[in-house]
């Protein structure tokens, strides 16, 4: 089991690269909003593995928080976008 | 029982971290931002899913439901997300239209006299 | 007076009470009589003091098909990330898109936005825009090609709003019609909009003359 959870990090590692990748190159601001809201759906998914791996679940409710800040966060930024375009 | 969770957590966590490599794979190859979206509202949700419950059936049965709450947050959000910041990005016409086929809600818009301007897509955005 | 109302509204939204107190159980993660009773006293609190509206009057929920819609979302979600992905890996920066307008026929806040959240999650759609008056959805989808593939998204997000609109049906209009086997499609939240139709040619020429502000 733990050389499955091993690899399962591996490839988050990468995934979570790529993401980062796409993050420094932009080119504007929403691309990096999407960017940062897909690298933490990756640090959720990695967190979970790691718990299981660990078989100690004190991080958990450090899940439930990040999904829903990841989501008010991403909305609030494009809203902020929106008002500084003069539109709404 | 430990044998047939152990059996869906190995094929629900690599698969799932699959999808998610592929995700980003499709944020980093797509040329424009909704459609990078598409990627990232679908293939990372997919992804993120299949890797929370393969977790899942491995801690204690008191923990499961926390983890699927987070799935349903994530099922819940990601659309929104998706939908908003898309929504953002064509209302500030911040993203490339070469790929687009066709464009009915350009179309709508010229019809109500107000028609986007095609500029070519704005590169500093952020600046 | 106002006591009496928030005890309605406490009464009327029992089923966000019931979920509050099931959110408060489980992020405690045990079941302990202080967390029980806190939960529920927290819950009702919430309700009482956050007031909302009502959000679909006289809905009838239909579990069957709730669940078939559930069951859709999820081989949605499966066939949608397999779509994307492939799209990723094969075409890349050569992938073909288009915004595709959708007329639809439900006109409730709850169900526009239940459909439009499913489009998201269903295979390749993504709603870009909703136009809340017109009663229309803008869809970007991908990978479109030709007009066929317009033609095809356009009526697959009208099969998902059926399959919403039958998830709720509204159960005292359908009393009043008496059928009430006959599905909830014509007797929802449906309005006679003679512009519905599937075609962007036919859908163009009748909203030329409602659509001037």
């Amino acid at each position: 089991m733990t050389a499955l959870y091993t690899a399962t990090l591996a490839v988050l590692s990468a995934a979570g690269l790529l993401t980062l990748l796409r993050l420094v190159r932009g080119p504007d601001a929403l691309n990096r909003i999407v960017a940062l809201d897909v690298l933490l759906t990756m640090i959720i998914a990695g967190t979970a593995v790691g718990m299981a791996l660990r078989e100690d679940t004190t991080s958990l409710p450090v899940l439930v928080v990040l999904a829903l800040l990841a989501f008010t966060g991403s909305v609030t930024a494009a809203h902020l976008i929106e008002k500084r375009e003069g539109l709404r | 029982m430990t044998a047939l969770s152990d059996v869906i957590t190995a094929v629900l966590l690599p698969a799932g971290a699959v999808f998610c490599l592929l995700g980003s794979v499709g944020l980093l190859r797509f040329p424009d931002i909704i459609s990078r979206l598409h990627a990232a509202s679908k293939a990372q949700t997919l992804g993120l899913l299949l890797i929370l419950v393969g977790t899942a059936v491995q801690l204690p049965l008191r923990y499961a439901p926390v983890l699927l709450l987070v799935v349903l947050f994530q099922l819940l959000t990601a659309p929104i997300t998706g939908q908003i910041v898309g929504r953002t990005a064509y209302r500030v016409q911040a993203f490339d239209r070469g790929p687009m086929f066709r464009d009915e809600l350009a179309d709508r818009l010229a019809r109500d006299g107000t028609p986007v301007d095609e500029r070519p897509p704005r590169e500093d955005a952020d600046r | 007076m106002t006591r009496r109302e928030s005890a309605r509204r406490v009464r009327h939204h029992w089923p966000m009470v019931g979920w509050l107190w099931l959110l408060w159980v489980l992020l405690w993660g045990s079941v302990g009589p202080v967390v029980l009773v806190g939960g529920l006293l927290v819950a009702v609190a919430v309700v009482r003091s956050f007031s909302l509206p009502p959000i679909l009057p006289g809905a009838v929920p239909r579990p069957l098909a709730i669940g078939r819609l559930l069951i859709g979302l999820l081989k949605d979600l499966v066939v949608s990330g397999t779509t994307v992905a492939w799209q990723a890996l094969r075409y890349g920066e050569r992938t073909s898109t288009a915004i595709v307008e959708v007329p639809l026929r439900v006109d409730s806040d709850l169900l526009i936005t239940a459909v439009a959240e499913l489009t998201t999650i269903a295979p390749g759609t993504l709603v870009v825009e909703i136009d809340r008056r017109r009663q229309r959805l803008y869809v970007h989808a991908l990978p479109v090609r030709d007009d066929t593939d317009v033609d095809r998204r356009r009526e697959a997000v009208q099969t998902l709003e059926r399959r919403v609109a039958r998830a709720v049906g509204r159960g005292r209009r359908t009393g009043s019609s008496g059928d009430d086997t006959s599905g909830a499609v014509g007797d929802l939240g449906y309005s006679a909009d003679p512009g519905y139709s599937t075609g962007p040619e036919s859908s163009d020429d009748p909203d030329q003359g409602g659509s001037t502000p």
